[in-house]
């Protein structure tokens, strides 16, 4: 028995081309588990967005067609009363908490519906308990990070007893390990006969899970695979369609996850980094600041007394989420005051704030970091001697020159990544700092980044590049720094290249 | 402690209604002082030290230039300057204080809770609660883009008052609005906006501490208005 049909569906956002659908007709039946896979834009989330009715009832556009979802007339029926029947786990998790607390966001559903307070209780223990959540009870949500965020999004989703399930591509944002819980929760849901439609570019951690794959091209439903098909094509099929590997290599993901054995390759010619230390709990002071030291040891979040890292080319800055990728990059540049630490690189010493004129990241949300009206007021803004025919030259260079009096908020998430690189350029920075450039890109995206960082590394900058990215890693990165507990573990060059 | 969300809507009014009277004999200042001290007693009994004694040298050092150091006599461009400080300090922030101690240490779950025991209707009752959801996210943002200026070398704008303001304004209007957006679709689907009513998991209940409160507000109000219009 389908329990979600869609049947003769053509659909286009008002005002916009992409992710537009054309002639869809998918039935699915109960109890399967159905992979949306196909490059951004190519409709996977919209046909997420009609199952859970946000399309048409929250994102306007022209449709036709019937969905039919559980007995319910989709486009006929309220969001709300779809609330019992369809749930979603979104792909940000910063922004689809309701509440400030852990138990609020986890009832929030129930409360919805208007349940009974002790139907409400004995629904929030079960999930707790299903799901092994004890530990991330009664904290504020915005402490966790993005794994444990996902695991209470997928709680306050299962605690409403959703026969569908959606998952719009929920791994965006987090790490190995919180990938790995992740597919325990959907197997969990698998096991308890749900259905389940995932959206989704990361496609390892699926195999073996899913029953159906469907891969989207423009709109159209272009290919379909049994799971049994799926987890036997070949590494170059795979390629062909420009998704990403459905199988890692071992080795690769080892390193990824910092786990790799202690080992310091030659650097060559080196940034020469000293006295990296610090720490988030800062020190209780009257007058003068006790400043951070080797000595004191486990309390720190980042502690690196020397270290060299290879100039001019990339590197892969690797290890789990929360052990301190993110600081190293903040401290290296110098975003942390309190960060102590010295850079040396050709014969010159950077300490302090001049660390920020060396240094420049790339921030993972780019939103945060253009402020003016036009790209080109943007370059400029960086430009320490104003020159506009550099300025050309830096846009042409990043394909950027027809946006010139363009308003950076207009362009598409990858234009406002190039912009901001352009402006990083400008700068004159020498140490090029990207963090997760490429969370949540499809493959030819992640591939164009992964050019654009090799084009930067062979003008003469060094790139450092946080990422979990494994595909990135292969396709772009000359080293591996791996980092744990706030220590750097290793540094090897890497061979696939 | 843990007092009812109703006890601390009440306290901020009644603190706020108080605290901008102005105070003339010693009586009306000794109550307006005394209600001035609750918030930094519950700060200390939240553990939060720090924001207590800033609160409290903030507010003394204010009052006493403003009580023996300023008159209306008062001439020089620091005399005027200092005026308006200790006002606005006299003023406002005994209420301001309440009101952050209130959103610090309010559930969004009970806050939901307490609208509903008051019958306020679900669609203003969750416009509050996003507003207060929104405070956190607000100062996340805010610190990222503070830290995106600052590695761009623009945090004084370039000397530019205007353009320091808009280089904030800009990108945090932009982030706030795509996360409210994605917010409200991540709401909408897990059922809120129904006809049904709201249900709670937090039941409210009045204890000893709320009701000794509550007519510790009630008692310094009456005295307080009695003393300054009918005595």
């Amino acid at each position: 028995m389908s329990i979600v049909e869609l049947e003769n569906i053509n659909f286009q956002y008002k005002g916009s081309k992409d992710g537009s659908l054309d002639n869809i007709n998918l039935n699915i039946e109960k109890d399967q588990t159905v992979l949306l896979c196909g490059a951004s834009g190519s409709g996977k989330t919209s046909i997420i967005r009609l199952i859970n009715g946000l399309i048409p009832h929250y994102y306007s556009g022209e449709l036709e067609g019937d969905i039919r979802v559980a007995g319910h007339d989709v486009k006929k029926t309220e969001l709300h009363e779809l609330a019992g029947t369809v749930g979603t786990v979104f792909q940000n998790p910063r922004s689809q908490f309701f509440s400030v607390d852990t138990d609020g966001e986890i009832v929030f559903g129930p409360e919805n519906i208007g349940l009974e307070p002790k139907e409400i209780k004995a629904r929030l223990n079960d999930v707790v308990a299903e799901m092994d959540l004890d530990e991330l009870l009664g904290r504020s949500i915005f402490d966790l990070s993005g794994g444990q965020k996902q695991r209470i999004a997928c709680a306050s989703v299962a605690a409403l007893l959703p026969d569908v399930i959606l998952l719009d591509e929920p791994s965006s944002n987090l790490d190995f390990d919180s990938i790995e819980l992740l597919r325990g929760i959907i197997l969990e849901w698998k096991r308890q006969g749900k259905t389940i439609v995932i959206s989704e570019h990361r496609l390892w951690y699926l195999k073996d899970a899913v029953d159906r794959v469907i891969y989207m091209e423009k709109g159209k439903m272009a290919r379909e695979w049994t799971g049994d098909e799926f987890n036997s094509l070949s590494e170059e099929e795979v390629k062909s369609y420009k998704l990403r590997p459905v199988v890692l290599e071992e080795e690769l993901i080892r390193d990824i996850r910092g786990e790799s054995a202690s080992s310091f390759c030659d650097a060559g010619e080196a940034i020469e980094l000293k006295d990296f230390y610090f720490s988030y709990n800062k020190h209780p002071y009257l007058i003068f600041k006790r400043h951070f030291k080797e000595s004191d040891g486990e309390s720190l979040n980042l502690n690196i007394p020397s270290l060299r890292i290879p100039k001019g080319k990339i590197i892969g800055l690797v290890g789990p989420n929360g052990t301190g990728k993110s600081t190293f990059l903040r401290c290296l540049c110098g975003l942390e005051r309190d960060c102590r630490g010295k850079i040396s690189v050709g014969g010159k010493t950077f300490k302090g704030r001049d660390r920020l004129k060396i240094c420049y990241m790339v921030m993972q949300d780019v939103n945060h970091q253009l402020f003016t009206d036009s790209v080109k007021s943007e370059v400029m803004l960086s430009m320490i001697d104003k020159d506009e025919k550099r300025c050309d030259e830096i846009l042409e260079n990043l394909g950027l020159l027809e946006y010139k009096e363009t308003h950076p908020m207009a362009l598409s998430g990858g234009q406002k990544q190039r912009v901001a690189i352009a402006s990083a350029i400008a700068s004159d920075a020498e140490i090029l700092l990207f963090d997760e450039p490429t969370s949540g890109l499809d493959y030819s995206h992640m591939e164009k980044v992964g050019m654009l960082l090799k084009e930067l590394a062979s003008q003469g900058a060094s790139v450092i590049v946080s990422t979990h990215d494994p595909e990135l890693i292969s396709e772009c990165c000359d080293y591996i720094l791996g980092i744990n507990r706030g220590r750097a573990v290793y540094l090897k060059e890497n061979k696939k290249l | 402690m843990r007092l009812d969300p109703r006890t601390k809507l009440f306290m901020v009014f009644v603190i706020s209604l108080i605290a901008m009277m102005s105070a003339t004999t010693p009586v009306l200042w000794a109550i307006r002082l005394i209600i001035t001290l609750i918030p930094i007693v519950l700060l200390i009994l939240e553990k939060k030290y720090s924001s207590a004694l800033r609160f409290f040298l903030a507010y003394g050092i204010a009052l006493v230039l403003l009580l023996f150091f300023i008159s209306e006599n008062s001439e020089g461009i620091i005399a005027s300057l200092l005026i308006g400080y200790c006002g606005i300090v006299v003023q406002f922030m005994p209420a301001l204080i309440t009101a952050w101690y209130v959103i610090r240490t309010t559930k969004i779950g009970e806050f939901m809770s307490c609208m509903q025991k008051m019958h306020i209707p679900d669609g203003i009752a969750v416009s509050l609660a996003v507003v207060m959801r929104f405070f956190p996210t607000i100062k996340e943002e805010y610190s990222s883009i503070n830290d995106a200026m600052r590695m761009r070398g623009v945090m004084l704008g370039g000397g530019n008052v205007l353009r320091m303001f808009e280089f904030r304004m800009i990108p945090l209007l932009f982030s706030c609005v795509n996360i409210g957006e994605e917010l409200s679709a991540a709401a909408i689907t897990r059922g809120l906006g129904g006809d049904s009513k709201r249900s709670s998991l937090i039941e409210l209940k009045l204890g000893l501490a709320d009701y000794l409160l509550m007519s510790f507000l009630t008692a310094a109000t009456v005295i307080f208005v009695m003393y300054k219009y009918f005595l």
